[in-house]
């Protein structure tokens, strides 16, 4: 994660010199090292094709029956596609094939040990023999399915070039088979995703689009172009990307779910990134679009929509206000009370940011009633979501100006941000103290100091910060003692002035400013 | 050294050495060991003594040795040199675990801290094996190997607790899960398994639940920063049996001692906080297993009983039903009536009980009692997680709660009133149980602030609190009384001020019970009374109704300080000095016999000062006594002098340092009393204030600053005739005080009080030498701090000795000086004065600059003019600049040395703010007005000229606001 907290803190000291409101920003979480189980709602890397029904049923037709049930050794396989009886080789193909199809632990390794892949790739050639050139394609892609040393396997065999001119093969069922073949190769990873876009799939691929396309040939194409986008270290090159962003445009509005997934999904991968990437896929127009997505009832859906446009809203403050434009505060209420949890915390997360923003955007995220949805999150969100919302409230309370303050207070953020004060995430405390010495200078700016220490100590959070003051952490420890010992430890002061001070006779002298320096 | 029997023989004669007892022994021998600790191989040599030893003692002594070595030289500090060398760094990692798991635990601890501090700066980069070398011995069965790696793993994962994400912490987690999670789990089971094998083994169990409760530690550190993948998939494996050690129980894990907590309640402390983890991060996760163990941890509430044992354990318990019952998704497993009546009875109800550890803590520990009952320290307390969880509940069910906890409250207060003195714990658990259910925010200032509604809190006050407080003896159940006592000051904003005017007599009286808490209780519930606003500002209980009882109040708030335990109760100080604030004039005739006990205190307290905020009140209550008694009668100055100097004299000779800065600010109180000259014992105590040493305390200044100004009021013209001599040293305290950032301020408060009061002639000859050294620190160390008081100061001068005068002393510093700081300071900066008095000598100052300086009108200085008076017309008009500079941001009070023997103020030696300027400029503005005036006249046509030539629209707006407001015009 960027050191967002650093930058927060220098930003209060550089309050009056005109806030850098980009450094709050906070981009998708770089995270190369991840403890958690890969998450269960991101897109799909690679798929291997397992299913029977649809595909066996267009190339049965010119199959013996009898042909299916034929069970080769792999010794057998290994002599048989390295012969040259054409009859063989496709007995021995499609056996392969079906290994690989197995449900379940299909034998990628040993096919590879076999040693016969070059030679699969080379049936890819096969122009005269369509259902040979099938079943190799087929089985290729399921190797490609596995991990990247089998990726790569089929890849140094060559079969970037083979696959690329199969795209343009007059049988749909090789076209389709090759499309996902390739989106295998290219959900590898940004090296072998350029390898494909310098051999210039983009275009034959692209072609494939047509509104007579059947909608599962377009659903792979989709998912493929969606590969093709994916990945940064680098990013896709940007003619590429300028490239697919018009039929990519086209494929959100169609009305099958998973294309519409699927290229949400892809949107989200090129938003993703820096602020002049965004500015492509916003000078789209395609903003209207993706908020109008996020409502969808389709969860497939709502998770790539909502991700894209909280990419876009990472970005530049006009950015940001594109994405406002097109609706998004209407429909981030919603979300932010969504029962799911990676949906309340993408939903947050997006909040956070645009938080971030100048202070007529925290006005459009007030007038919008995003603050009752982002209490209540804070109050009984998942925790993932909650510590989110610590990061909106942050970001609200070092870019809004006082009055916005004072609406955030007084919508009822304090409760649930003291009681997260006992959070198990040292990050997540350090921000709210932050906040917290934020809030103290609104209040010193109203003179309302005195009430905003009654206030924290009345919701208990004066007890939790003094038990911070003995945390592990030296930040977070630091921090704690700060508010204490500028808000709460002069407990007497106030109260020494005694309520009969008639004569005027206790009133502080100047030096007692000065003294607390 | 060498590896050599004759150095192992001299390494052991001087551990035996550090440990006499006679410091002419010890101190040498330690000086030894530090001096050849840089030695290569001589943590070898320590590590072989801590194994071969013949001695015991020996070998202790060398691994607490090793130990500190490590833990001073093992880090590699950029920039200085290598303290250990390469060589003995890898002969140390490579035999530290095998002979740190070989040794008898004494030793086994030391090294095992050892390898968590190396383990710290080099795992895992720099000592990749460490991993596999401590999960092999996993495999060894040996539970004393075991437990040694596991506490060693403990005190290397537990950082992972409280360190912020990142990549690279996040890489040495997935490192260390990779190799360790799967070893640790199945070693987990295989612990469970002995478990049972050897369930009536009891000191295999020991053992092995020494290991369990380790494990659950590391497993809290490795789950901590995130639900790691492997846990995530082993979570059945992990929490069943969990939920299964929480359930179990086993005779020989029984404990007889009542006050240490056994293996069994550590480990299922430990497991209830996991359990929390799980509920509060990985909710989504953990929801399968929540419900089950909601039902374990309320069953194990419920079977545990009262012994302190129990108490971390219990609280833990409670506190994790308190935070899962306030979640609106599980609202549903306590909703059942059956169930909440259950938690209320046989959880929250048994927890709030008085125990005989608390009556204990009540009458020979009562400070601590205090501290936790009255200042919430409470935070790990049953009382204090059954509170909690009445709390939590009453999120959701209020009323039920309320209505069952009433049965339970009338049916104990029956209990009580069957036998009052066999069954006053009963009512104490009943008003307990009634401040908990009401309370639902509370301050310290204000007591509770947000009362349960479902609560009648002054019936109950009128029917159980005051009988108690009402009974003829305030001696009996002091519990009770401390209680009923309580209520009062918490509830005091819920309770009719009528019910309070009734309990201050009642209150009163308790300052005379026998027991601590009781009368420091009445002590403190007076003084929370006291500070109760009521309408207009004004307190809620007024000096006139308290009429009555100030007599019988004073007397026992004394009296209450010759009890034993109390003779410096901080409480009850305070308390005298609230009352005396809002008594004010009725307590006159009692101050001698109150100043004579005050000093007399004094005098005592000042052998041994040890309660800081004992004597700050005692000071206070000081200072107040003498502001009250002499705004009545002014000469009465004169006797308390008489009361105070002596024992003033004595805190001065004795050098009682607490007491100085206190001591000052009476002093200058008492001199800003007199009406005439200065009097001659002040006058010979005068050259004494001056001493560097007092200056060098920063403590000391800002009351000793204020003591010379009050000097310099009221003695000026005494101080020139009579000390003339002593006027360099004066400034000399100027000059130290002006060299420091933190203080500077403080050098030209009394620059100030200098220049205004003492007559010009006594400091003729040094004006030159002042602004020499204020330019000196403007060039060399400019803060805006600064800027601000050399501002101040400039216009003030310019004030008191004409503007034609300061422009000729800068000028003469240095040519062109004048317009130097026109341009480069008082126009660009002038808009950060802060304060009304400042600002307003400021505009003074630069009116007179503008208007009686002729060199303003007629040098190159003349084109300085108009952006003066822009500037002045900023300052009157545009909000104040308080821009700081990045640098200055960071300089704090804190950089200076010593300020922990800070500065305390006090409120009630306060001093009146001063103007300069008052008597002869009312409104500035006008003031300009009619200046500018009487310039145009003296110089017709060049004002008029000026101001339209290149003042902006905007200024000459407010110009002409001023110039009509001051029915002016210019010529």
């Amino acid at each position: 994660m960027p050191v967002v907290h650093e930058h927060s803190e220098r930003m209060r000291k550089f309050k009056n010199k005109g806030k850098d409101a980009a450094a709050l920003r906070r981009q998708r979480a770089e995270v190369s090292i991840e403890l958690r189980k890969a998450k269960k709602d991101e897109q799909i890397l690679k798929r291997r094709s397992i299913s029977f029904s649809l595909m066996d049923r267009s190339v049965s037709l010119g199959e013996e029956k009898s042909n299916e049930n034929i069970q080769l050794s792999l010794e057998e396989i290994v002599e048989a596609v390295n012969g040259s009886n054409r009859e063989l080789q496709l007995q021995a193909t499609q056996a392969t094939r079906r290994m690989l199809s197995r449900h379940k632990d299909p034998p990628i390794n040993q096919i590879i040990e076999l040693g016969i892949i070059p030679r699969l790739v080379e049936f890819l050639t096969h122009a005269d023999n369509a259902s040979l050139q099938f079943e190799a394609a087929w089985a290729l892609t399921n190797i490609a399915s596995g991990t990247s040393d089998h990726t790569k396997v089929v890849v140094e065999g060559g079969a970037i070039p083979a696959f690329i001119s199969l795209l343009s093969s007059p049988h749909m069922h090789i076209s389709e088979q090759s499309v996902w073949a390739l989106g295998n190769i290219a959900g590898d990873g940004p090296l072998y995703r350029d390898a494909l876009i310098n051999c210039n799939v983009i275009p034959p691929l692209l072609a494939l689009v047509s509104p007579v396309t059947p909608v599962g040939f377009l659903r792979n194409v989709t998912w493929t172009l969606s590969n093709l986008c994916r990945n940064k270290n680098p990013y896709p090159p940007l003619d590429a990307v300028k490239k697919m962003l018009p039929v990519l445009i086209c494929l959100v509005q169609h009305g099958d779910k998973d294309i519409i997934s699927d290229s949400c999904w892809a949107i989200s991968y090129l938003t993703d990134g820096s602020n002049d990437r965004i500015q492509i896929v916003v000078d789209t127009g395609i903003l209207p679009r993706m908020v109008e997505l996020m409502t969808s009832p389709e969860l497939v859906i709502m998770t790539p929509a909502l991700r894209a446009v909280g990419n876009v809203v990472t970005g530049t403050d006009e950015q940001t206000q594109a994405a406002i434009d097109a609706g998004v505060l209407a429909v981030l209420p919603r979300l932010l009370r969504h029962a799911k949890p990676t949906i309340q915390k993408e939903a947050a997360w997006t909040l956070s940011n645009i938080a971030a923003g100048p202070s007529q955007q925290i006005q459009q995220l007030i007038t919008c009633g995003l603050l009752p949805p982002l209490v209540e999150l804070l109050d009984k969100g998942d925790f993932k979501a909650q510590k989110e919302a610590v990061w909106a409230v942050a970001n609200f309370t070092t870019g809004g100006t006082v009055e916005q303050v004072v609406e955030l207070v007084q919508s009822g953020v304090l409760k649930p941000l003291l009681n997260l004060l006992l959070a198990k995430d040292s990050k997540t405390i350090l921000v709210i103290l932050d906040t917290i010495s934020n809030l103290f200078l609104a209040a010193e700016k109203l003179g309302e100091t005195e009430r905003l220490c009654l206030l924290v100590e009345e919701l208990d959070g004066l007890e939790k910060i003094e038990a911070l003051q003995i945390h592990d952490n030296n930040m977070v420890y630091r921090a704690a003692l700060n508010i204490i010992e500028k808000y709460f430890s002069g407990e007497e002061n106030p109260d020494l002035q005694p309520g009969t001070g008639q004569d005027g006779l206790y009133d502080f002298s100047v030096e007692k400013q000065d003294f607390n320096f | 050294m060498e590896l050599s029997d004759a150095n192992l023989q001299t390494l052991t004669e001087y551990l035996k050495k550090t440990l006499d007892p006679d410091p002419a022994i010890r101190r040498p021998a330690e000086k030894f060991l530090e001096s050849v600790e840089g030695s290569q191989n001589y943590p070898l040599l320590l590590l072989t003594l801590l194994e071969k030893s013949q001695e015991n003692v020996i070998k202790v002594c060398a691994s607490v040795t090793f130990k500190n070595y490590i833990k001073r030289n093992w880090r590699i500090v950029e920039d200085e040199p290598n303290k250990i060398c390469e060589s003995d760094r890898i002969a140390i990692k490579a035999n530290i675990v095998p002979l740190m798991l070989s040794s008898p635990e004494q030793i086994q601890k030391q090294l095992s801290d050892a390898i968590s501090i190396i383990g710290r700066e080099d795992f895992p980069q720099k000592w990749p094996d460490l991993l596999t070398e401590m999960v092999n011995r996993f495999q060894s069965g040996d539970f004393h190997v075991i437990n040694g790696v596991l506490r060693t793993a403990h005190s290397l994962f537990k950082r992972y607790r409280h360190e912020f994400k990142s990549n690279e912490l996040w890489t040495e987690i997935k490192l260390v899960l990779d190799a360790f999670a799967l070893p640790l789990t199945n070693l987990f089971k295989a612990t469970i398994e002995l478990c049972s094998t050897h369930a009536n083994d009891a000191s295999a169990l020991k053992v092995l639940f020494s290991s369990l409760i380790l494990i659950a530690k590391l497993f809290y550190s490795l789950n901590f920063q995130d639900l790691p993948e492997f846990f995530e998939d082993n979570m059945e494996t992990w929490m069943t049996n969990f939920h299964s050690l929480l359930t179990l129980d086993n005779k020989l894990l029984q404990t007889d001692d009542e006050e240490e907590a056994g293996l069994l309640e550590l480990l299922k402390s430990q497991i209830c906080d996991n359990a929390a983890l799980y509920a509060q991060k990985y909710d989504e996760e953990f929801q399968p297993y929540l419900p089950r163990f909601v039902t374990a941890i309320w069953n194990l509430l419920v079977t545990t009983g009262q012994e302190m044992k129990y108490d971390l354990l219990v609280s833990n318990a409670i506190q994790f039903l308190a935070s899962v019952c306030e979640r609106p998704h599980y609202k549903h497993l306590f909703e059942d009536q059956n169930t909440l009546t259950s938690i209320c009875e046989k959880v929250i109800v048994p927890n709030m009980e008085f125990r005989a550890a608390d009556e204990e803590a009540f009458e020979d520990n009562s400070e601590e009692y205090i501290r936790r009952d009255l200042e919430g320290s409470d935070i790990d307390t049953r009382r204090r997680a059954a509170c909690d969880l009445v709390r939590g509940l009453c999120k959701f069910f209020e009323g039920p709660v309320t209505g069952i906890f009433s049965g339970y409250v009338n049916s104990m207060l029956q209990e009580y009133a069957k036998n009052p003195s066999v069954n006053w714990k009963h009512k104490d658990a009943a008003i307990y149980l009634v401040t908990s259910l009401a309370s639902k925010a509370q301050t310290q200032k204000h007591g509770i602030t947000q009362a349960n509604e479902l609560v009648n809190l002054t019936e109950f006050f009128v029917n159980h609190i005051q009988p108690d407080l009402k009974s003829a003896s305030v001696n009996e159940f002091p519990v009770l009384k401390a209680d009923g006592i309580k209520y009062i000051m918490i509830f005091r904003n819920q309770v009719p001020k009528e019910q309070l005017l009734v309990s201050i007599p009642l209150l009163i009286n308790h300052l005379q019970a026998e027991s601590i808490v009781v009368h420091t209780y009445a002590a403190h519930a007076l003084e929370r009374l006291f500070t109760m606003r009521g309408t207009n500002n004004t307190t809620l209980i007024t000096a006139a109704e308290m009429a009555p009882f100030v007599e019988v109040l004073l007397t026992n708030l004394f009296k209450a300080l010759t009890l034993p335990g109390s003779s410096e109760n901080e409480y009850i100080m305070k308390a005298i000095m609230r009352s005396f604030s809002l008594l004010q004039e009725s307590i006159i005739p009692y101050i001698p016999s109150v100043i004579t006990q005050l000093t007399q205190k004094l005098l005592a307290v000042s052998k041994n000062p040890s309660k800081p905020h004992f004597n700050h009140y005692m000071f206070e209550s000081i200072c107040l006594s003498i502001r009250i008694t002499c705004k009545a009668n002014p000469d009465a100055v004169g006797s308390f002098e008489e009361a105070l100097f002596m024992v003033f004299t004595e805190i001065l000779q004795n050098d009682v340092q607490e007491f100085i800065p206190y001591v000052f600010q009476v002093m200058s109180l008492l001199l800003e009393m007199h009406k005439n000259e200065i009097p001659s014992s002040y006058m010979a105590l005068f050259p004494h204030l001056l001493q560097p040493v007092l200056w060098e305390r920063t403590g000391n200044i800002p009351p000793l600053v204020r003591l010379l100004q009050a000097y310099l009021e009221r003695g000026a013209n005494t101080i020139a005739s009579a000390a003339a001599d002593k006027i360099p040293g004066l400034l000399g305290v100027f000059q130290k005080l002006i060299a420091s950032k933190a203080n500077d301020h403080q050098g030209f408060y009394l620059l100030n009080s200098i220049i205004e009061h003492m007559p010009p002639e006594s400091v003729d000859q040094y004006r030159k030498q002042i602004f020499i050294l204020l330019f000196q620190r403007l060039q060399n160390s400019k803060t805006t701090k600064f800027i601000k008081s050399f501002l101040v100061f400039i216009n003030l001068y310019c004030i008191k000795y004409g503007a034609l005068a300061l422009q000729e002393i800068f000028d003469s510093i240095q040519p062109k000086m004048f317009g130097m700081v026109l341009e480069k300071i008082i126009i660009p900066e002038i808009q950060k004065v802060s304060g009304q008095v400042e600002k307003k000598i400021c505009a003074v100052g630069i009116t007179k600059i503008l208007t009686e300086c002729p060199p303003m009108m007629d040098t190159e200085y003349t084109k300085l003019w108009t952006p003066l008076l822009q500037a002045l017309i900023g300052l009157f008009e545009l909000p104040e600049d308080d821009t700081i500079p990045d640098e200055e941001h960071f300089i704090d009070i804190e950089d200076t040395p010593g300020y922990q023997t800070a500065f305390s103020q006090l409120a009630f030696a306060g001093k009146k703010e001063h103007d300069p300027v008052g008597q002869m400029v009312n409104n500035p503005r006008i003031h300009l007005a009619q200046s500018l005036h009487k310039l145009s006249t003296a110089c017709p046509g060049r004002v008029p000229s000026m101001l339209s030539t290149s003042l902006n629209a905007e200024a000459l707006q407010y110009l002409q606001g001023y110039l009509q407001a001051a029915s002016v015009t210019l010529l």
